[in-house]
């Protein structure tokens, strides 16, 4: 287990502000957040590159905040890969084991072993220059793993690749973290990364843990504002609990009047987060079935993928399938209700 | 078209000029190297004195490239790396002797070396570097040792720290990061460094002539030897000086480009 205690560190333009987290053995953690954040900062001082200021990191009640990076048995893959240009695929696998000493005919059977697992046995002999972003990663990849590390550190592994080729290594690295149950800390800005990795995500903002959660958690049920806004959730209604009635609240909401929302929150101004696909759209109030219908008129219709994002008069957003919406022949201007359950809506005091 | 044909004019204009600084350039090489015949260049070669003048070139330049290398590695990776105080002014106190004139540098040398307790000092320990091949190195290292320098910055710069930052977690210390991973990553610039150090070394007259004089074959380098021989008629000696002094420049010009078209100088 990794346990951060009240890190702070200050590099000037990037920084943390008294970090605390705890990460589990074998747990794929995700460390969420936009860029400038603090997340390699964080990565790094985990890593032991740099010291922090104040606070205390322990492995496994180890306390290693002073402990060099040789000595934590931690790896590290960068997104642009720092592959040593001017050794081969095999020498760069085998850096580390040369490091600590191990027989040329030892780190020879590890690297084998590696590259045919990642499937780049037929590079060994390469130069990175000469490989592809995905080829080069998994020789950082396989190089971090060579030393048998506990943790793996990943800083936006991905984000330098193609979507087809960053599909596939996601499912390599969950494959990675099966086979030799190494505990994960991935970096990344992208939350489908986060979403399809993560056991479990911290989301960091402004040098601060926001909020740690499970991806649900985190994407339905953020803690504030800033935080439903960073996680992609457009409708963020304000109003005051009118009375609570078996957990379920009814609020009256500005403009849309009352909505019923699951609710830990029982009185007083309160904020209410609706994702926009979590929003339905039907033509007629009868259609309904959810409890929560407001009518409007379509002011925006936007393709994205294979989503349609659909902006209403009120100022809700709905994302649905193209499908639905040439089931439903919208046209900007039409009028339209918009629904959503009781249990889509979380509810956080304003 | 009319702008076509101003274009057209800039660009002729423009070619014109580089076409004449060219001609310059080459008639002035052509104009020494053909100055005398094949046949007395070759003698001249043979000679003990330009023998000697070469010989003690090589030494000097080679040994003052190796003190530059030596001393540029460490000070340009702690102002490629580190933030601390007074590092603008170190930086630009590093590159002073870039723009002192040689002659003013060997004065200052020869007054260090020569008049000062610790140039006395070191000339009680056998170190005597006034009026000697010793000094003649001193001179070479402190014209051109911001040329290593610089380059030096420049390619540690260049070099991302994560590099290192990978290869402690692969098990290096600090030094055993650098020594296995951004030197051999910094080898263009090293080179380029080495052959502009040293062909400059070899060069280098002004800040060599005051601290170690002109002695015939004893401080003799090729400067010095093309500037006695100049001095006193013998001509086809100081051609000869002259010539290899060109060879040496334009194979080092040659290597610099192929391998330190990156590195910044200036």
């Amino acid at each position: 287990m990794i346990r951060i205690e009240n890190v702070s560190k200050d590099l000037g333009e990037f920084f943390l502000r008294d970090i605390s987290l705890e990460i589990q053995d074998q747990e794929y953690f995700v460390i969420l957040g936009p860029t400038g954040a603090g997340k390699s900062i964080l990565l790094e001082t985990l890593a032991g590159i740099f010291r922090p200021d104040t606070g205390k990191i322990f492995v496994d009640d180890r306390e290693i905040t002073n402990v060099p990076p040789r000595e934590r048995n931690i790896g590290m893959v960068y997104q642009d890969y720092t592959l040593f240009p001017f050794l081969t695929v095999e020498e760069n696998i085998g850096f580390g084991l040369k490091s600590r000493k191990m027989e040329k005919s030892t780190i020879k059977r590890k690297v084998d072993e590696l590259t045919s697992l990642l499937g780049i046995e037929q590079l060994g002999h390469r130069y990175p220059g000469t490989l592809s972003g995905g080829e080069q990663q998994k020789v950082a990849i396989a190089r971090a793993i060579a030393i048998e590390p506990k943790i793996l550190l990943l800083d936006e592994p991905l984000s330098a690749l193609d979507s087809r080729t960053r599909d596939y290594l996601r499912e390599e690295l969950k494959r990675v973290k099966r086979k030799f149950g190494i505990t994960m800390v991935h970096v990344t800005h992208d939350q489908t990364e986060a979403l399809v990795l993560a056991d479990r995500i911290a989301v960091l903002m402004h040098g601060k843990v926001m909020q740690v959660g499970t991806p649900y958690e985190i994407f339905s049920k953020p803690q504030t504002e800033e935080l439903a806004d960073f996680v992609g959730i457009e409708n963020i209604l304000r109003g005051m609990v009118q009375r609570t009635e078996n957990g379920v609240a009814e609020i009256e909401i500005e403009i849309h009047g009352k909505i019923r929302a699951v609710s830990e929150i029982h009185e007083g101004a309160v904020k209410v987060f609706i994702r926009p696909e979590d929003i339905l759209l039907c033509k007629s109030k009868s259609e309904c079935s959810a409890r929560n219908v407001m009518g409007g008129r379509i002011t925006d219709l936007q393709d994205i993928g294979p989503l349609t994002r659909v902006t209403l008069d009120t100022n809700l957003v709905s994302l649905i399938t193209k499908q639905s919406r040439a089931e439903l022949q919208l046209q900007q201007g039409d009028p339209i209700y918009a629904t959503f359950k009781a249990t889509s809506a979380h509810v956080v005091s304003a | 078209m009319l702008k076509e044909l101003r274009e057209d004019k800039v660009r002729t204009f423009s070619i014109f000029a580089s076409l004449l600084l060219t001609a310059f350039i080459l008639t002035l090489i052509v104009c020494i190297v053909t100055h005398t015949t094949g046949q007395a260049l070759a003698l001249s070669m043979l000679t003990a004195e330009i023998r000697f003048a070469i010989e003690l070139s090589l030494l000097t330049s080679a040994t003052s490239t190796l003190l530059c290398i030596a001393i540029s590695i460490p000070a340009a990776y702690a102002l490629a790396r580190y933030e601390f105080r007074g590092k603008s002014l170190i930086n630009t106190i590093l590159d002073a002797p870039l723009a002192l004139p040689p002659l003013v540098a060997g004065v200052g040398l020869l007054i260090l070396f020569g008049t000062t307790s610790f140039g006395k000092g070191l000339a009680e320990q056998g170190l005597v570097f006034v009026f000697t091949p010793l000094g003649i190195v001193i001179a070479q290292f402190f014209v051109n040792v911001p040329f290593m320098f610089r380059i030096l910055k420049g390619t540690f710069q260049g070099i991302n720290p994560r590099y290192e930052h990978v290869a402690k977690t692969l098990g290096c210390t600090d030094g055993q990061a650098f020594w296995r991973v951004t030197l051999p990553m910094s080898k263009h610039g090293l080179l380029a460094g080495s052959v502009i150090t040293w062909s400059k070394g070899i060069g280098e007259f002004g800040a060599a002539l005051m601290l170690a004089g002109a002695t015939r074959m004893k401080t003799e380098t090729l400067p010095i030897s093309l500037y006695l021989n100049m001095s006193c008629g013998e001509l086809n000696l100081a051609i000869a000086a002259a010539t290899i002094l060109i060879v040496i420049s334009l194979v080092s010009l040659f290597i610099f480009e192929r391998y330190g078209g990156f590195a910044h100088v200036f």
